[in-house]
């Protein structure tokens, strides 16, 4: 017992300390990205679109980010269920339950129809989470299996996950948002005519085109990385919750067997498997195999 | 000069050491105490279902004097407890177990079994029961982090000169966690 708590303890540190890495990362090439765009069209024109382009992109993100809640239960059709729905008695101890073995205030409890077994969390702190389960889920998990999704649910709240993807998202938006300007402004320029002829930019411009290309894919990669790293995270925690893999294990290799669900691109990643199939590098989650793999080694 | 800066940045960073670790003990005992609340919060909940239980059963089992006596008879103790944590989960230990048997013998019963208010009851009995052991588990889970960051250094020295003692763990055996099946349908 004191054997498996120090491994997915040192579990929870790592995937910690590679999603601060990965952060970085994004904000380097941020950094970079917009240092050569300066130096290649020299300066003050630029510094003042970049300022525009984030006070624009910052404002989207608050907004999103005090609803994201409410965005992402509209947008997959959720119905809210109550506790004194006597269908839904069970959903609710349960989540009761593990909110209680991890120490959060009860999320609000939604339902969303669909055969498929899956589920999400959102909110942006523990006060404002909610927990959506699929109808599927309910009916062909059982209660350890639910246990399990729950936990794992409830690990994305308590590791403020919303929190940090948001943050990620904001700035790999950023990143996009700046090549697009940099790349759109050079066209007009052209038109203009280069009436500013100066060597020394030459090769920041080709620097700079080259990375208003290349960094927000790089980024993109980056942040679905950063998603699969979380998914892991919140895998070992459910099991700090659980005390034991077991009931997730068998929950994943139910979900094995779901058909693709049809759900918008920005809610994919809150669920607790990848809703739609893909290549592991465009993967928002890491392929259930691996993680059954892990859980049962801790 | 410089000296003088670093001198200075090392002191403001000592203070502000004292604050952080005399908030992270008093945070840690706030958790600690929270979750002694919660538990007992859900003992009196099976204290209080306890009663509809019996009032449900009573017409079905006529023969079984003996255990409604002892689940009457713990429900009493769990009551008269008063205050002593240690006391209280003992004595809501043995009261589950009771109602178990309860359960136990109403498979016995099928017209009971049917009973929609019967069914209610034992589902949230059971659901207590996780909960009371979920509230354990918490309840240590603080212990653990609250004795890790008053025995190891610098938080031991902070600790000693506070007087933020080592706690106890709950000693009383866990409440067994029986896995029912319960369905959704």
């Amino acid at each position: 017992m004191q054997q498996s708590r120090l491994v997915f303890h040192e579990e929870i540190r790592k995937n910690k300390f590679y999603s601060i890495l990965m952060i970085s990362i994004v904000f380097i090439v941020l950094i970079a990205l917009g240092y050569v765009i300066a130096l290649a069209i020299g300066g003050d024109y630029f510094f003042f679109i970049l300022i525009l382009a984030i006070i624009i992109s910052i404002s989207y993100i608050v907004v999103s980010y005090y609803k994201s809640d409410k965005i992402a239960v509209a947008s997959v059709n959720a119905k809210r269920v109550h506790a004194d729905n006597p269908d839904y008695r069970q959903y609710h101890h349960l989540v009761e339950g593990i909110a209680l073995a991890s120490g959060l205030p009860k999320p609000k409890l939604y339902i969303m129809e669909s055969p498929q077994i899956n589920a999400f969390a959102s909110g942006r702190d523990p006060d404002h989470a909610v927990i959506c389960f699929t109808t599927g889920a309910l009916e062909k998990l059982d209660k350890t299996e639910l246990e399990g999704v729950i936990a794992h649910e409830l690990s994305h709240v308590a590791n403020y996950d919303i929190r940090f993807m948001t943050l990620t998202a904001v700035l790999v938006g950023m990143i996009a948002i700046i090549s697009q300007i940099f790349l759109r402004s050079l066209f007009f320029r052209s038109i203009g005519g280069g009436n500013r002829k100066d060597n020394s930019n030459a090769v920041f411009m080709v620097i700079g085109i080259a990375l208003a290309i290349l960094a927000p894919i790089i980024v993109a990669l980056v942040q679905l990385a950063i998603s699969r790293k979380r998914e892991y995270n919140a895998d070992a925690s459910a099991v700090k919750f659980m005390r034991t893999p077991t009931g997730l294990i068998h929950a994943l290799q139910k979900i094995k067997n779901n058909q693709e669900m049809k759900v918008a691109g920005a809610v994919a990643p809150l669920f607790i498997a990848q809703p739609t199939k893909q290549k592991e590098i465009f993967m928002t989650h890491p392929p259930l195999d691996k993680r059954i793999d892990r859980l049962r080694r801790m | 000069m410089v000296l003088t800066w670093i001198i200075i940045g090392a002191a403001v960073l000592i203070a502000l050491l004292f604050f952080v670790y005399y908030n992270k003990f008093i945070r840690l005992s706030h958790q600690i105490d929270n979750s002694l609340a919660q538990i007992d919060v859900q003992l009196k909940k099976r204290a209080e279902l306890v009663p509809n239980l019996l009032a449900s059963v009573k017409g079905y089992m006529k023969h079984e004097k003996k255990i409604i006596t002892e689940v009457t008879n713990a429900r009493k103790a769990l009551v008269g407890a008063g205050d002593d944590m240690g006391k209280k989960l003992e004595a809501g230990r043995k009261l589950q177990s009771a109602l178990k048997s309860i359960f136990a013998i109403a498979e016995g019963y099928p017209s009971l079994k049917a009973n929609e208010n019967f069914l209610h009851l034992q589902q949230e009995l059971s659901a207590i029961e996780d909960k009371i052991a979920y509230s354990r588990q918490y309840y240590n889970d603080g212990i653990m982090s609250y004795n890790v960051s008053t025995t190891t250094v610098p938080g031991k020295w902070f600790a000693g000169l506070y007087g933020f003692k080592k706690r106890e763990y709950l000693k009383i055996p866990a409440e067994q966690k029986v896995v029912p099946k319960v369905s959704f349908d």
